[in-house]
């Protein structure tokens, strides 16, 4: 599991690359918390390269959503694969999450 | 009753109507033959009369021949005055109706014996008296017949008389008697009795109201029957009937047929019978014809309504049975629906009830990669048996779907059975649980009859007997385990099988049904289903006619695993282990070939429960291990997720509300709902110091 983030024209772009399990979930946490600082920046998550995702990865992005909710900010998702996408629908995921 | 009241009236209405029919038949025909015998009677009353009148003056004729055949010897006699009285003899020896008679002279005929000389004789006993009767007080000049006679010269009649004590019905024939010189000489007058006309008239009667009667044109009675017989009112009916010169009339019921002698003294006669005398004896017959048909009607009546409650009354009794025997239909579809229905392969099972229902029963489904099975046999036949058994089994279905353990779910059973079992009614019963990955065969009895374990050869699976269900509360049933090979079966049976009587009521037995178990071992075309109907035709047949004397069921469990594919992994609870979890499960669904969605979904599923128990199972700072096995038998993929901690059932948890929106979305929950809504089944069950939640899904 790679995290890498980015600010490309004025929003934060965090890549989310391999598979989010429970195991790559702490690390993950710790690779996104600069997102909780957004200061009131739209957020996109590129999932393109997301393989996979458990609950604990799907906790991770919702505590990324209310955070910046509370600042005002938007949360993107990025081209959600298949599979991904369907743990979100299974999860109501997808209509709390905006998608691109 | 209002109904039966009406039909009762309405068949009483039929017999009434009947008997006026009958009625009206009789009536009319009673007219036309009373119509027809009227005519009858008049017609031969007619003759009656006629061949009276002709009689009568017949036997006038006869007085009147007499009289002339003897004038020539009074001619002769003239001359000679004393002579008078031996012609007066003659005239009247010889006529048995004379009684009397006289030669009335013209006056001195005679000069030697004055004026007037009547010779008269009359009969007296055998003897006939004679004497002159002509004298001053006895002018017989005067006399009207006498006058008439030397008036006119012609002979005449005259009206009947009464004459002397005995008051004899008299009339007079009075005729001239001329000499030889042709002058008038005397007036004969000859009485005639006329007794003998009401004699002649009444002598050929057939009913007692018939009478004839003799009258004067003037209407005067010369003759008729006793006169106690005839009412003087009718006479005078019958005078006005003659005046009228009707032949015949019909006055109260009285046919009154008249006549005249058609010669002098031009009497009438008359007949007079009453019809109702001769209608009378029809009529009676009539009655009795029509009693008869009454009498008849009411035993119709009788008949009729006995036969139509009795028909009622069976009606009602088919209709009852009718009804009931469409429940028991309804009832035995009901019992044969409750047997399972989906088809498992290596199972099949047969439920033949002796009566319409029956008290056998037998199940089988799969859960979490077991088969579950159980066969029973409720004490008794028929309804109330039935009625036990549907509850068992739906007990066993609900019993079953939380608990793994045939000797748990038995004795859950028997609880339940216990409770207020009133009707002491009890249960044999097999419960197993066979896991399809492994072969593993768990198994608790309750007093049924041992299966047979079908291997290389057939022989008896040493099984615990145990009470049957529903005797004791508290009852343990122990649980026995073996492990079957592939192609290892079990027949179960209820005793509807081994007990089968013959002709003789001799036994099937056990020992039968082995040898026909051994035949179907060697045949490799037996499957299940051909094994057990090979076992029923053969108990049929041993049978015969007799009748089936029990239910026939039976269950054949056949451990037919196909290819496995088998795997476990322990890990420790660390959700860093999750990798290796990973690995393994990526592992094993490459092995199944299966795509990556497929993959990920059952990977995710199990990940989840396994974070599950690594989080909960066991105390925080506490290392425990969790144990994952993965069996597949390419038609399923089953995971068994066992850890040793706190007994703890995931599947209550409640799912995450996924409806929610983001400020409101919990953080925790949405494991177990994931893994709910991607495998087919999640159960837990806790067996002894384990928590073992399995997991399937079909992954065809």
């Amino acid at each position: 599991m790679k995290t890498t983030i980015q600010e490309i024209d004025g929003k934060i772009v965090a890549t989310l690359s391999g598979e989010l399990d429970t195991a790559a979930a702490p690390q993950a946490q710790t690779d996104l918390q600069p997102l909780l600082e957004s200061k009131g920046k739209d957020i996109v998550i590129d999932c393109t390269e997301l393989e996979y995702i458990a609950s604990s990865g799907l906790r991770l992005l919702l505590g990324i959503l209310k955070d910046a909710k509370e600042v005002g900010s938007r949360v993107v998702l990025k081209n959600v694969n298949e599979v991904v996408r369907d743990v979100l629908d299974l999860t109501g995921f997808v209509s709390i999450f905006e998608f691109e | 009753m209002d109904n039966s009241k009406r039909s009762w009236m309405s068949r009483i209405g039929i017999v009434v109507i009947a008997a006026i029919m009958v009625e009206i038949i009789s009536v009319v025909q009673y007219q036309r033959t009373r119509r027809l015998m009227d005519e009858e009677m008049s017609v031969r009353s007619r003759v009656i009369l006629n061949s009276v009148a002709n009689d009568i003056a017949h036997t006038l004729e006869l007085t009147e021949t007499t009289m002339r055949e003897n004038l020539w010897e009074i001619v002769e006699n003239l001359p000679y005055p004393d002579s008078a009285f031996t012609s007066v003899r003659l005239l009247i020896d010889d006529n048995p109706h004379v009684v009397g008679g006289c030669l009335a002279f013209v006056p001195h005929y005679y000069p030697s014996k004055g004026r007037l000389f009547e010779p008269y004789g009359h009969k007296d006993g055998g003897k006939i008296v004679l004497e002159q009767i002509a004298g001053p007080d006895h002018d017989y000049t005067k006399n009207n017949a006498y006058q008439r006679v030397t008036a006119s010269l012609i002979p005449e009649w005259s009206d009947p008389y009464y004459f002397g004590a005995d008051s004899i019905r008299l009339a007079t024939y009075s005729f001239p008697v001329f000499d030889d010189a042709d002058s008038l000489a005397a007036v004969c007058g000859l009485d005639i009795d006329l007794s003998w006309l009401g004699d002649t008239l009444n002598s050929r009667h057939h009913f007692k109201s018939t009478y004839g009667l003799l009258l004067t044109k003037e209407g005067e009675l010369v003759a008729g029957p006793p006169e106690s017989k005839v009412p003087e009112a009718e006479v005078d009916l019958i005078v006005d009937i003659i005046n009228g010169n009707a032949p015949e009339s019909m006055v109260k019921g009285k046919l009154i047929q008249t006549t005249n002698l058609n010669r002098p003294p031009y009497w009438q006669l008359a007949r007079v019978y009453s019809t109702e005398e001769v209608f009378a004896r029809i009529r009676k017959i009539r009655l009795q014809n029509l009693l008869m048909v009454l009498l008849g009607l009411a035993i119709l009546a009788f008949m009729i309504n006995r036969y139509a409650r009795n028909e009622k009354r069976l009606r009602e009794t088919t209709a009852e049975q009718a009804r009931i025997a469409g429940e028991l239909e309804v009832a035995r579809k009901i019992q044969q629906e409750m047997l399972p229905r989906t088809r498992v392969d290596g199972v099949y099972g047969t439920l033949e009830p002796a009566l319409e229902v029956g008290g056998d029963l037998y199940d089988y489904y799969i859960r979490d990669g077991k088969l579950f099975f159980c066969i029973g046999d409720v004490s008794g036949k028929g309804v109330p048996s039935a009625m036990l058994m549907s509850v068992i089994h739906s007990l066993f279905r609900t019993i079953s779907a939380k608990m793994e353990s045939p000797s748990f779910i038995l004795r859950a059973l028997n609880e339940n059975l216990c409770r207020d079992n009133e009707s002491n009614m009890f249960v044999t019963f097999f419960a197993g649980c066979l896991d399809l990955y492994t072969g593993k065969l768990h198994f608790a009895n309750a007093g049924h009859d041992k299966p047979f374990l079908i291997t290389q050869s057939a022989s008896v699976l040493p099984v615990k007997a145990n009470l049957p269900l529903g005797v004791f509360p508290g009852t343990a049933f122990e649980e026995q385990e073996c492990t079957l090979s592939p192609g290892d079966a079990l027949l179960l049976y209820t005793d509807g099988l081994t007990e089968a009587k013959d002709q003789n009521r001799k036994n099937f037995g056990r020992d039968r049904v082995r040898e026909l178990l051994d035949g179907c071992i060697a045949d490799a075309g037996m499957t299940p289903e051909k094994t057990v109907q090979s076992l029923s035709q053969a108990a049929h047949s041993y049978s015969g006619q007799a009748p089936q004397s029990d239910d026939l069921t039976m269950l054949l469990v056949k451990y037919e695993p196909g290819e496995l594919l088998q795997d476990r992994i322990t890990l420790s609870n660390d959700t860093a282990d999750v990798e290796r979890l990973s690995a393994f499960v990526k592992d094993f669904c490459g092995r199944l070939e299966l795509d990556h969605k497929a993959a990920s979904s059952l990977r995710l599923a199990l990940e989840e429960s396994v974070v599950n128990a690594m989080n909960y199972a066991y105390p925080a700072g506490e290392t425990g291990e969790i144990t994952v096995y993965a069996d597949s038998n390419r038609r399923e993929v089953r995971f068994t997720v066992v850890d040793s901690g706190w007994p703890f059932d995931p599947t209550t948890v409640l799912s995450a509300d996924t409806t929610l929106d983001a400020q409101n979305r919990p953080i925790g929950g949405l494991g177990i709902h994931l893994t709910r809504k991607l495998m087919d089944s999640v159960s837990y069950c806790r067996k002894g110091t384990m928590n073992v939640l399995t997991l399937t899904k079909s992954i065809i």
